[in-house]
């Protein structure tokens, strides 16, 4: 497998500053775990939105509505809220849990009290005016909501591939743990973006079905340009994941406090230069000498770590 | 040609034809049916063209004339017949049983279910044998049929009066002649007397050739099989079935060039059926593997699974190699190779035809079959011991060449698997326990039966076990491995199991099943005693709820039946409360009895290693996770945490080992991976690998700071 980042390599420079503009930038969450039907899935899905509210309690503003408060007063209420509070900056992510309902033509997120339709929840999200949106759709029967959410600057990850994938799902279970687990940050830069977290979870979800033998009955994907296709694999062939890749889920370290020193920033600019001319040359890759590519690469990257030793001192 | 043949023969008819083919004297035979291909009649037109060899047009005939007729049960069974011939066993049987719905009791349709049951080696054959030969008592394929049976289920003695029941019924019985020469094959006699008498009457009757290469076959004498098939063809290449058998023991043999020939030859004549369909699939899917070889081993593995298994697979071939050397006190004269297929219908088309395999691994002489790992769910199966269990097989079948009863070859391997640590294999299982409940394990004599055509489903599991326990019980009472040693000597010189029995335990069959039986109950006897007690306490401990109870059940529960380690078994139950109150000591304790015991479910194994790691006792974690290398290795998170824990514990090969298969499992986190990699490698001073390794997880994520690190110091170590 190809080690290259998830990012178009030759936006690297740009992205990276963008990054850094995210991640000072504040996030708010919003996760709702929904009517289970039977206790058994009450416990589940109440306990995923718990390890929510655990892993979020230091990561900006954070509301999970479970059981009884899940209700769709609740949620509009919830996003109203951040909408008051929100700049243009900030960014906005949403989580479904648990079961949602697909008649063919509509999508339908289980709750306490009316259900809330895709549209209705399209809607509600419209009006926080945030630079980009991340809703994860981790409910069954989620990919009937695609259409209704996708929208430019809303990157939308639903758990299955259509409206017709009814099974209880599992992805959640593996995109939660890819919250914190550190091997989801596949770039080690500290942060774990959306797409790292998809990623993940589509492997792990789909590792579950194949060890155990059990015929896959979610397919998860993602859409980040608002008009396209929604994908399994996103990639810069396929025009998907540029906008999740550079959306900061989870920061998961201290990466970023060296950039605000300003003694340091004629290192940092080097840095960044260093790293976009990494991303150009594996961009070349193909069509280079293997030898040579290794040779230009190798000196690139001891560079790069010489620059951060001094960056670290 | 069909005209003039019309002219010439007016006057034939099918029992012509069938009479010119029986003596051989094939150009009139095919004259005759081609001379009846334009019969008015349906059915006869039918049997032309299935008599000059042409299945698809005597197939349709055979449709058209059932649609005239479709309350004939003979035309019915012919029919099924022409199904049977082309491997159709499934639209046959169900022709004959249409038959038998009309004309209850009709002899030549219980033969065609005999036939089926016999390609099945279901015990119904001999059954439905003798129920058509009591119908008809001149129906002469029954009586030989019934020779043959006994012959497979290693009878020589009742093959032989079959045959000779059948050659009294007619002298030019030519199949009971190819029995009584396949018994003299299996002595390795000459059999030229009955080839000379087969030849009298037909001087091409192939079928003898392939009856006694099926013999062969079925006693892994796969050589001899093979060259018995060859002449078959050589006297009469038509025969499809027995061509289709030749390719698919070619194949076998890894001889794949010459399989591949055959099988497509058989495939372009029509004969296309299950067995050669599937093992031409088989062979095309052999360039998603890879081939690896050492001097002594020769590994293929599927592309996708060969990085992380081969590491594995060569060490382990290697060391039972090394093992066994020393243990049978014989050296292996070619490598051996091991398959491993991660798709197990790959597999099965290894075993189709051959009775009572195992599911999980086959032997063809030198050659291994084997499911892959990643063909079964974690903890199906512990394909370590599986390996050690068919290479076994690889060094008894060479050294008695291969004329070691199936009974003790299996035996002998499934005694290895716990022979090498006592936690491999297979524990003790309800099966088993039923049968020595319900007193349904064979005595010595015929325990060879229970591998071939078993009377009850369960059975040749059970044979198994029963032959694993007989040669514990050799080697703990009888005078230790040199017994067995001995033992394997003396099936060399095909001695009989009751003679060897009599020379080396110096006892009778029926005084060896005495004291076997005697010996087994001291060891699971307990066990046996206790099943139905065990399965009511089981009951109870679904229904608890208080968990006060469920432990004091539980516990006792666990001692009626130790060996249980299967779904809902009490060792995580017991675990399961002890962590749910905090007592991880004690859930510690419970699942290492269960580790301890053969317990290989990876998720609780990898529960015990954490519980221990929390403890600190990582050396005891390393270890729990170790064992499941040999069960399911495909697991990044074990070798994630093994790799550290071998860090941690200073032990710097364990490192390597485990960061390369977390290498080869090419990870979401390929900069994490490579990063420890590096280091392990960094720690025995491999500064030229440990620095390929850093920069291949700096492309991977430039910024990533502790192999930035790492690279620096490596440099500057240069």
């Amino acid at each position: 497998m190809d080690a290259a980042p998830q990012v178009g390599c030759h936006l690297r420079l740009a992205l990276g500053i963008l990054l850094a503009t995210c991640l000072s930038a504040n996030t708010f969450y919003l996760t709702v775990a929904g009517l289970g039907g039977e206790p058994e899935y009450d416990q589940r899905f109440g306990g995923w939105a718990s390890d929510v509210e655990k892993l979020l309690k230091s990561s900006g503003d954070s509301v999970v509505l479970k059981g009884a408060d899940a209700t769709k007063a609740r949620i509009a209420a919830v996003a109203a809220d951040f909408a008051k509070r929100a700049k243009p900056d900030d960014l906005l992510v949403v989580m479904l849990i648990g079961h949602g309902t697909f008649d063919g033509t509509e999508y339908k997120f289980n709750v306490t009290g009316p259900d809330v339709s895709a549209v209705e929840l399209a809607s509600i999200l419209d009006r926080v005016p945030v630079q980009k949106q991340l809703v994860v759709n981790m409910t069954s029967a989620s990919g009937g909501a695609l259409a209704s959410l996708q929208k430019p600057n809303r990157t939308v990850i639903v758990s299955t591939k259509s409206g017709s994938e009814k099974n209880a799902t599992v992805f959640a279970r593996y995109w939660i743990e890819a919250m914190r687990d550190v091997t989801a940050d596949v770039d080690k830069n500290e942060v774990i973006t959306a797409l790292e977290a998809f990623k993940y979870a589509e492997a792990k979800t789909a590792n579950f079905y194949q060890t155990q033998n059990r015929l896959a009955t979610e397919h998860a994907l993602l859409e980040d340009t608002g008009h396209g296709t929604a994908v399994k694999d996103p990639n810069p062939q396929n025009g998907q994941g540029l906008v999740a890749a550079r959306f900061a889920l989870i920061r998961i370290g201290e990466g970023q406090a060296s950039t605000k020193d300003p003694a340091k920033r004629a290192l940092f600019t080097r840095k960044e230069e260093l790293e976009a001319s990494i991303d150009k040359l594996k961009y070349q890759k193909a069509a280079m000498p293997t030898g040579d590519y290794r040779r230009q690469l190798n000196a690139l990257l001891l560079e790069l770590a010489k620059v951060q030793e001094e960056l670290d001192k | 040609m069909i005209a003039l043949a019309s002219v010439l023969l007016t006057a034939a008819t099918l029992d012509d034809c069938h009479s010119h083919r029986r003596y051989g004297r094939m150009q009139q035979s095919s004259a005759c049916y081609t001379s009846l291909a334009t019969s008015p009649d349906g059915l006869t037109r039918a049997e032309a063209f299935w008599g000059v060899g042409d299945l698809k047009t005597a197939n349709e005939q055979f449709k058209a004339a059932h649609a005239r007729n479709p309350k004939d049960p003979y035309l019915k069974t012919r029919w099924g017949r022409l199904f049977l011939a082309n491997d159709q066993g499934s639209d046959a049987a169900q022709l004959f049983e249409e038959a038998m719905e009309i004309k209850k009791e009709y002899p030549p349709a219980i033969l065609g279910i005999a036939l089926v049951a016999a390609e099945r080696f279901d015990r119904k054959a001999v059954e439905y044998a003798e129920k058509a030969l009591a119908g008809d008592p001149k129906l002469l394929e029954a009586q030989e049929l019934i020779a043959r049976l006994a012959l497979e289920d290693g009878n020589p003695t009742k093959a032989t009066e079959q045959a000779d029941k059948a050659l009294k019924l007619s002298p030019e019985a030519l199949n009971a002649m190819a029995v009584h020469a396949a018994i003299l094959q299996l002595e390795e006699k000459d059999t030229s007397p009955w080839i000379s008498r087969i030849a009298k009457i037909n001087p091409v009757y192939g079928e003898a050739h392939g009856l006694i290469g099926h013999i062969m076959v079925l006693n892994r004498r796969y050589d001899e099989a093979i060259a018995q098939f060859r002449r078959a063809l050589e006297l009469d290449p038509k025969l499809w079935s027995i061509r289709a058998e030749f390719g698919i023991n070619l194949m076998r043999l890894g001889r794949e060039e010459e399989a591949r020939q055959q099988l497509e030859t058989a495939w372009n004549n029509g004969y296309q059926g299950n067995s050669v369909k599937n093992s031409l699939v088989l062979m095309d899917s052999y360039k998603r593997y890879d081939t690896f070889r050492t001097p002594r081993t020769i590994v293929r593995l599927d592309k996708k699974e060969a990085e992380l298994l081969r590491p594995l697979m060569e060490t382990e071939l290697e060391r039972a190699i090394t093992v066994f050397e020393k243990k049978y006190k014989f050296k292996l004269t070619a490598p051996v190779q091991l398959e491993l297929f991660p798709n197990h219908e790959d597999f099965a088309v290894r075993t189709m035809g051959m009775p009572g395999l195992g599911a999980l691994g086959v032997t063809f002489g030198y050659s291994v079959a084997m499911d892959s790992p990643t063909a079964r769910k974690p903890g199906d199966f512990h394909w370590a011991s599986t390996l050690w269990h068919e290479l076994s097989h690889v060094f008894t079948l060479a050294a008695t060449h291969h004329k070691i009863p199936r009974w003790f070859t299996e035996g002998i391997a499934v005694h290895e698997e716990t022979a090498i640590y006592p936690d491999w294999g297979d524990r003790l299982d309800p099966e088993a326990i039923k049968a020595i409940k319900d007193k349904k394990l064979l005595g010595i004599a015929e325990l060879d039966r229970g591998f071939i055509r078993p009377s009850y489903p369960a059975q040749v599991v059970v044979s198994y076990f029963q032959a694993g326990k007989i040669c514990d019980w050799i080697v703990e009472k009888h005078g230790g491995f040199d017994k067995i040693l001995a033992m394997i000597q003396e099936f060399d010189k095909r001695t009989p199991t009751v003679e060897v029995v009599k020379k080396h335990l110096g006892m009778e069959p029926a005084e060896f099943d005495k004291q076997f039986l005697a010996w087994l109950d001291t060891k699971v006897g307990r066990q046996v005693k206790n099943f139905d007690e065990w399965k009511t306490s089981m009951k109870t401990l679904s229904e608890a709820k208080q968990d006060e109870l469920i432990m004091k059940e539980g516990a006792r529960a666990r001692d009626l039946y130790p060996d249980y380690v299967e779904a809902g078994n009490t060792y995580e139950l017991l675990a399961n409360l002890y962590v749910k109150n905090k007592e991880s000591g004690k859930a510690i304790e419970q699942l290492q009895r269960y580790s301890d015991i053969g317990g290989r479910k990876p998720n609780v194994l990898k529960k015990l290693a954490d519980l221990q790691t929390q403890e600190n006792m990582k050396a005891a974690a390393a270890k729990t996770l170790n064992r499941i290398n040999y069960i399911y290795p495909n697991d990044e998170e074990l070798h994630r945490k093994l790799a550290g824990l071998y860090s941690e514990l200073g032990d710097k090969s364990g490192a390597i080992r485990e960061y390369e298969a977390l290498v080869a499992m090419k990870p979401q986190d390929q900069a994490g991976a490579r990063y420890g990699l590096a280091s392990a490698y960094r720690s025995v001073n491999r500064i030229d690998d440990a620095k390929d390794q850093v920069l291949l997880a700096l492309e991977a994520a430039p910024g990533f700071r502790p192999a930035q690190k790492l690279l620096l110091e490596l440099n500057r170590t240069n």
